[in-house]
C-alpha cells in the first residue's frame, strides 16, 4: 500500500463530500421570457429551502460552482454569458433550465438568437419544461450531484 | 517543553484549531436559529465545513488588475488578527492564555483587523462592486467602532482596570447589564455591525453589490475571509459575556451564555431589514455614540459617590 496514493484518495474523498455538501448557485438569464426565473426564485423561497441540502445563491460568478442557466442565448447575452462562465472558478458546472435553454424552445430560428446553451457553454444537466417546477429544478441539482459522486456513476460500456 | 507548550495553545487549544472549529459550530447554530425563526428546516449541522473544504479545494482566481501580494496575504492576515486577539479572551470558560495590562484595547483593534483587511482587499480589485463594497465597508468600520469602544470600556472604567481578566472579576461580583443597560445594547448592535449581519449588511448587499468587497475572491481567499469571521463571532460573544453577563466560569457558563447571546443576534437578525448605509452612519453617530457617552458619565459619577 503506497501511502502517497491512500492519501490522495482520502483527500479526493473529502474534496468530493465537500463539493456533493455545499453547491453554491449563480443564476444567469440568458434572454428568458422570465417564466424559468420566476420558478427558480420561487425554488429559493423558504417554502422549499434549499438551504438544507447546502444550495445557495451567490450573487458573484467568483463564489459560485454551478451556473443555472435560463432562456435561449441571444446575440446580445452570449458575450456576457461566455464571460459570467469563465469568471467561475475550477471545478463549475452548469445547468440548462426550460425548453428554451435545451433547444431554443419558441425562439428557435429568431434573427437576434445564436441557439440553445449548449452550443455556448458546455452544460451538465438539462432541466425540461415551460417553465419547470421547482422540484423539478431541485431534482436537476441533484442529478448533477449525483453525475460527481464517482461510486455512483454507471459502469462505462468499452467500444471495441 | 516550553515551546511545545507554546505551540500546542497558539496552535490548537485553546487558540487556533478549537477556535475556528467552535466558530463554525457557532456559525451553523446561528444560520439554523435564523431558519427555524424563519419556519424553514436549516442546514445540516456540517455545512460550514463543507462550504470551508468546498472552498479551500476550488481554484483560486487572482485577477489581472490587483495587487498580487496583497490579494494573497491579506485574507491571512486578517484571520491571524483575529485569532490573536482570541488568545486575550476566556475561550471556552479558561484563563485568557496571555494576559497583560492594557489587552483589552489590543484585543478590540486586532478584532477590526478583519474589517480593515476586508475593506483594503476590496480596494486592491478593479471590480466597482469591490470598491463600494469597500467604501461602505470601511464607512461602517468608522461608524461603529467608536461606540463599541466606547461601550466594551464602560465595564473597564467602573472596573478601574484596562486587563480583561480583571473586568471579568469586577462583572462577576456586580450585574454590569443592570448597572450599564446601555452599553450591553450597544456593544451587542456593534457586535452585529462588526459581524456584517442583517440589520448592517449594507457592505456586502447581494442584492445591490454582488458580494461586496469579496466579490473578487474566490476559493482559498474567501475561505480563509469567513474563518476569520467565524473566529471574530466567537471572540465578540465570549467579550460580551465575559463584561456584561457575569463573566464566564467554566464550560457550561460559555456554552449557555454565548448561546443566549447568540439567540438575541438571530432574533435582531430575523426580524430586521438592512439599513441602507447613511442609516447606519446615523444611527452610530447620532444616537449610539451619545448614548454611551451619557453611560460613561452615570458610571463615573456613581462610582465617584460610591469611592
Amino acid at each position: 500500500m503506497d501511502f502517497g496514493k491512500t492519501w490522495n484518495e482520502v483527500l479526493d474523498r473529502v474534496k468530493t463530500w465537500a463539493r456533493l455538501n455545499s453547491p453554491w448557485v449563480i443564476h444567469f438569464n440568458s434572454g428568458s421570457c422570465n417564466g424559468c426565473d420566476i420558478e427558480i426564485l420561487a425554488t429559493l423561497t423558504p417554502r422549499y429551502d434549499v438551504e438544507r441540502f447546502g444550495i445557495k445563491l451567490q450573487g458573484s460568478p467568483r463564489h459560485a460552482d454551478v451556473l443555472i442557466c435560463t432562456g435561449p442565448v441571444t446575440l446580445q447575452a452570449r458575450d456576457r454569458l461566455l464571460r459570467v462562465y469563465e469568471q467561475m472558478p475550477e471545478p463549475k458546472f452548469v445547468i440548462a433550465v426550460g425548453s428554451c435553454a435545451i433547444s431554443g424552445g419558441a425562439f428557435q430560428g429568431c434573427y437576434n438568437v445564436v441557439g440553445h446553451v449548449d452550443e455556448v457553454i458546455p452544460v451538465d444537466v438539462y432541466v425540461p419544461g415551460c417553465p419547470p417546477r421547482p422540484e423539478a429544478i431541485i431534482d436537476g441539482v441533484v442529478k448533477l450531484l449525483g453525475k460527481l459522486q464517482p461510486a455512483k456513476q454507471p459502469p462505462q460500456e468499452e467500444i471495441v | 517543553m516550553d515551546v511545545l507548550k507554546t505551540l500546542f495553545i497558539l496552535l490548537i487549544f485553546p487558540g487556533g484549531l478549537f477556535v475556528l472549529a467552535n466558530g463554525m459550530v457557532y456559525e451553523w447554530a446561528d444560520r439554523k436559529l435564523v431558519a427555524r425563526l424563519q419556519n424553514r428546516v436549516g442546514p445540516r449541522w456540517f455545512q460550514p465545513l463543507a462550504d470551508l473544504l468546498k472552498l479551500l479545494a476550488k481554484e483560486e482566481v487572482v485577477p489581472e488588475s490587483v495587487n498580487a501580494r496583497l490579494f494573497v496575504w491579506l485574507p491571512i492576515v486578517a484571520l491571524a488578527g483575529v485569532l490573536t486577539g482570541a488568545l486575550y479572551l476566556p475561550i471556552a470558560g479558561l484563563q485568557p492564555s496571555y494576559s497583560f495590562s492594557g489587552d483589552l484595547i489590543v484585543a478590540v483593534y486586532l478584532f477590526s483587523m478583519l474589517t480593515l483587511c476586508t475593506g483594503i482587499a476590496g480596494a486592491n480589485t478593479n471590480n466597482r462592486f469591490s470598491l463600494v463594497g469597500a467604501t461602505r465597508t470601511l464607512t461602517q468600520l468608522f461608524s461603529y467602532e467608536a461606540p463599541f469602544l466606547l461601550a466594551m470600556l464602560g465595564p473597564a472604567v467602573a472596573a478601574g482596570s484596562w486587563k480583561i481578566s480583571d473586568i471579568m472579576a469586577y462583572s462577576s461580583t456586580h450585574p454590569v447589564i443592570l448597572l450599564q443597560p446601555v452599553g450591553f445594547v450597544i456593544a451587542l448592535i456593534g457586535l452585529m455591525g462588526k459581524l456584517e449581519m442583517r440589520p448592517f449588511d449594507a457592505p456586502e448587499a447581494e442584492t445591490e453589490i454582488v458580494a461586496g468587497a469579496l466579490t473578487e475572491y474566490s476559493g482559498r481567499g474567501l475561505a480563509l475571509f469567513y474563518l476569520g469571521r467565524y473566529a471574530e463571532l466567537i471572540a465578540g460573544l465570549t467579550l460580551m459575556s465575559a463584561f456584561y453577563l457575569g463573566g464566564i466560569h467554566n464550560q457550561l457558563d460559555y456554552i449557555v451564555k454565548t448561546l443566549v447571546l447568540l439567540l438575541a443576534l438571530a432574533g435582531v437578525q430575523t426580524l430586521m431589514t438592512r439599513l441602507r448605509i447613511d442609516q447606519i452612519v446615523g444611527l452610530w453617530w447620532r444616537y449610539g455614540t451619545l448614548l454611551v457617552l451619557l453611560q460613561w458619565l452615570v458610571t463615573l459619577l456613581l462610582k465617584g459617590m460610591v469611592l
